[in-house]
């Protein structure tokens, strides 16, 4: 068998099923062929060059029905805005984007069409910006362009608040910047100055550098240290003290006793600790607020996946309407691999449904008339009409879509243990410094401190600012987004990634698992366990192969793998008759040289249908293959384990973790995978809402609940929880509402998530302790005055680079 | 005289690198690293076909505006 790649997407294939054009041009599908020409003709073949060897998805040819959808009223209202020069601009989501060679293509493609004025595509997050001139291009013919290169694009809405908060992170990020690049001067600076301190230095220069930092020094303290003088005032106007006061009030009145020195004062200046104090909490902050994504733009991008428009029939002529329009009792067409998207009953006789998003089980689902249409499933067979019994704001799917969003938009704060800590620390820290300023002042304490020609109010003064120096914030505040940095890239090198690094803290202090079956705890899909074959002649194996391969249900797919690996080079065979049989399997007939064959393909019901006696009693989910009422093979399926559950289970009921298992299978299989397990708890048949309910109740009962999930069904659940984790395999709205996100689905990586976490948060406690342990030590020390303005600005930077050390232990451990 | 120099030294010094840090500024906040992965990529393919294009484009856009503005005058 002899392998080629297809020209346009770079995948192999066997010669034989490839499109040959000419001598070295072969296509793996029509959309592949057609793309290639399109770009030969267009002059963009360079696309090819810039892809060097990496692979495309094969090019899907779209059946493109749905483009007037674009140009409804109501679609340009929901996401096109208007610029400031007149032009229309919408953002879309561009699918199929691969690398660089791809954003190259669509932005050219776009650019050279006429009536496009910009487009702009975000590589790190496929988002497009297109801003075009409706007079001369309709928004369908822009979809239609990246189409017709082998992409497709959605809108979606870009709602102001999510570009806020990208605008806030750049804010930080450029105000960070500004406070590390003045820090690395001051520093530079310090090594002179402090040199001077035991060398001798000349008073002129020393007051040069002193002006040199109060330059580098004034923007870090106004600008960038801006955002803790709005903390610091919403902190007092709430009447509560918070580390951002401590900071700001610390940093000015350093700032200020700094400016005297300046203008000639005696002693040293802290212009350098002012300018650190705000750097090294900055940095914090900062860490903290990267990975965030807001709600809205999480609600956002859920909405987008719901469909917008359904086809209803009515007086035998097909109209589209939004959703939002669809009334009770009205007829709506539904084609194959559309999305259901209110509830309804099925008028036609039988048709099969992925019901997913409901149960969880990926497994086709039967419907025969009259049967009820969940919306947000998915048809999978053929075309259908199913009646309208709800309307879209009472259906199922908006029901969903409801509940996630308020949960979404009322999930707790949670408060960190280093915030309630530094709570308490700044207040007794003000305190210290402002009872040192009185006692100093009043009962003219003075314990071995001396400059010359200093007053009492002088000298009153600089020991309480060196008090609150001394007992600067940095390392309090490092403390915990050290430790998270370090825990959260230890996680990201084992492709686990935390939304949020405060989830480290929750995960470390969670008690119960709530755990979903399929696909979470199993694979989720059927695979073969177990098979037999009667008779190996390659025409039966041919016409098994065919069989199989007019289906598009779960078992036939699953069988299908298992028989590809078994014989190579199997032939698609014409198959005549074919018919599915409702939930028992599928029947067809082929005729070769005079001789008929009948097969079928199914399970045990379809055995008895025919007479044939099979006797063996099996567990599984079964699929027999017969060739004129003969066996010729039989295959058993089963949703297997993930590798490691056991470990994993164990390892939780080490930690004291209570486990659960929340499926919406039925009875048998739950009981089975939890004995298999080994975990005692179990529900069954619970549907989404249930399942949401049961994390409320838990979490009213006192229990920390970490939900782990992968379907649409577990959604609503997954954001009630305390925290949440996601299978990267799984659906994008349980991905989105999810705090931690498996990226290799792998049971292992659950558990070196609590186990990072839990170490992390160790850590956290440790760092906040040795800051503690440090400050009880030194402050007294400035209090009484023993400590010099110098040491006190050196020892700052000791606790912080402590703090930093400790934190690095945290990734030196061998894993097990 | 030692001093004059320092200062001289130090001044400059602090000139130039904040010179780098307002144009370090200027690219965030025009959004130049706001997409790391395309700016990164985006260096291989850096040739005189993509220069004109985006001399192309610049040009796009000052024509789109001026012929918008045209006709938005004369309604």
């Amino acid at each position: 068998m002899l392998n080629i790649t297809c020209k346009h997407c770079q995948i192999s294939f066997d010669e034989k099923v490839m499109i040959k054009e000419k001598e070295e041009l072969f296509f793996c599908c029509k959309g592949c062929q057609g793309i290639y020409h399109l770009l030969k003709d267009e002059n963009l073949d360079s696309f090819y060059d810039k892809l060097g060897n990496k692979t495309l998805a094969s090019a899907k040819t779209y059946s493109n029905d749905d483009l007037k959808e674009f140009d409804q009223k109501s679609f340009y209202d929901n996401y096109v805005k208007i610029t400031s020069d007149g032009f229309e601009s919408v953002n879309l989501i561009i699918e199929g984007i691969h690398c660089a060679a791809c954003i190259w293509l669509n932005e050219k493609i776009l650019l050279e069409t006429q009536g496009i004025i910009e487009a702009n595509i975000n590589f790190t997050n496929n988002k497009a910006k297109i801003i075009f001139d409706k007079n001369e291009i309709e928004l369908s013919e822009i979809i239609n362009k990246i189409r017709s290169v082998g992409y497709n694009a959605y809108a979606f809405d870009s709602s102001l608040s999510s570009e806020k908060t990208l605008k806030a992170k750049k804010d930080y990020f450029i105000k960070m910047m500004i406070a590390v690049f003045s820090s690395v001067n001051i520093m530079m600076l310090g090594v002179a100055k402090y040199t001077g301190f035991f060398t001798g230095i000349h008073d002129d220069i020393k007051d040069m550098i002193h002006l040199a930092e109060f330059l580098l020094s004034t923007p870090v303290l106004f600008y960038c240290g801006a955002i803790f003088f709005k903390g610091a005032y919403y902190s007092l106007k709430n009447k509560i003290i918070n580390m951002d006061f401590l900071v700001a009030s610390g940093a000015t009145l350093s700032y200020i006793y700094s400016l005297y020195i300046l203008f000639g004062g005696a002693g040293e200046s802290y212009f350098d600790s002012v300018t650190m104090i705000i750097t090294f909490v900055l940095v914090g902050k900062y860490l903290e607020v990267i990975g965030k994504d807001s709600a809205s733009d999480t609600l956002a991008k859920i909405k987008s996946k719901i469909p917008i428009s359904a086809t209803i029939i009515k007086n035998d002529v097909k109209t589209d309407v939004s959703i939002a329009n669809i009334k009770v009792g009205d007829i709506i067409e539904l084609k194959t691999g559309e999305k259901a998207s209110v509830d309804g009953i099925l008028l036609d006789y039988e048709t099969c449904f992925d019901e997913s998003s409901i149960s969880g089980e990926s497994n086709a689902i039967n419907k025969i008339k009259n049967d009820f249409i969940y919306s947000s499933s998915v048809n999978l067979d053929k075309l259908i009409r199913y009646k309208a019994s709800k309307t879209y704001e009472d259906s199922t799917l908006n029901s969903i879509v409801t509940l996630i969003e308020d949960s979404l938009s009322s999930k707790p704060k949670i408060e960190e243990k280093a915030n309630e800590f530094s709570k308490i620390f700044s207040i007794i820290i003000l305190s210290l410094s402002l009872i040192t300023f009185c006692v100093w002042y009043f009962l003219g304490l003075d314990l071995g401190f001396s400059y010359e020609n200093t007053s009492v109010f002088e000298k009153s003064f600089i020991v309480a600012i060196s008090v609150i120096v001394i007992a600067c914030p940095c390392a309090l505040a490092l403390a915990t987004p050290m430790a998270s940095l370090i825990g959260i890239s230890l996680l990201a090198k084992k492709s686990l990634l935390f939304k949020e690094a405060k989830f480290l803290e929750v995960i470390a202090k969670a008690d119960t698992i709530v755990i979903d079956k399929t696909g979470t705890l199993t694979k989720g899909i059927l695979s073969v366990i177990n098979y037999e074959i009667y008779n190996r002649d390659k025409i039966y194996m041919d016409l098994l192969y065919s069989l199989l391969n007019s289906s598009n249900h779960p078992i036939s797919k699953a069988v299908k793998s298992k028989v590809t690996d078994l014989h190579k080079n199997l032939n698609n065979l014409d198959l005549k008759d074919i018919h599915t049989l409702q939930s028992k399997g599928m029947k067809a007939n082929y005729s070769d040289h005079n001789i008929t064959y009948n097969l079928f393909g199914g399970n045990e019901d379809l055995l008895i249908e025919n007479n044939i006696v099979y006797s063996q009693k099996i567990s599984n989910t079964l699929y027999v293959f017969c060739v004129n009422n003969k066996i010729i093979a039989k295959f058993e399926l089963e949703d297997e384990l993930k590798d490691n559950a056991d470990s994993f289970v164990s390892y939780a009921k080490e930690n004291n973790l209570d486990l659960i298992i929340l499926s919406g299978d039925n009875e048998e299989a739950v009981k089975k995978i939890s004995k298999q397990v080994n975990i005692e708890k179990y529900l069954f048949k619970v549907n989404p809402i249930e399942k949401a309910d049961y994390i409320s109740k838990l979490k009213n009962d006192g229990k920390k609940v970490i939900m782990i999930g992968d379907g649409i069904n577990d959604s609503i659940a997954l954001s009630r929880a305390d925290v949440s984790i996601s299978m990267g395999s799984g659906t994008d709205i349980s991905i989105l509402v999810s705090d931690v996100i498996l990226l290799n689905n792998s049971l292992d990586s659950l558990k070196d998530t609590i186990y990072i976490s839990k170490r992390t948060y160790s850590f956290i406690k440790q760092n906040l302790l040795i800051s503690l342990v440090y400050n009880m030590i030194t402050v007294p020390l400035a209090v009484f005055g023993l400590v010099i303005p110098l040491v006190a600005a050196l020892s700052m930077s000791l606790s912080s680079l402590l703090v930093v050390l400790n934190s690095l232990r945290i990734s030196q451990n061998k894993f097990k | 005289m030692i001093s004059d120099t320092l200062f001289m030294m130090l001044f400059v010094g602090l000139f130039i690198s904040f010179t780098i840090l307002a144009l370090f500024i200027w690219g965030a906040k025009t959004g130049q690293f706001d997409d790391s992965r395309k700016m990164m990529d985006g260096l291989l393919f850096d040739n005189e076909d993509d220069l004109n294009d985006a001399i192309k484009k610049e040009n796009k856009i000052k024509e789109a505006k001026v012929k918008k503005k045209r006709t938005l005058d004369l309604e």
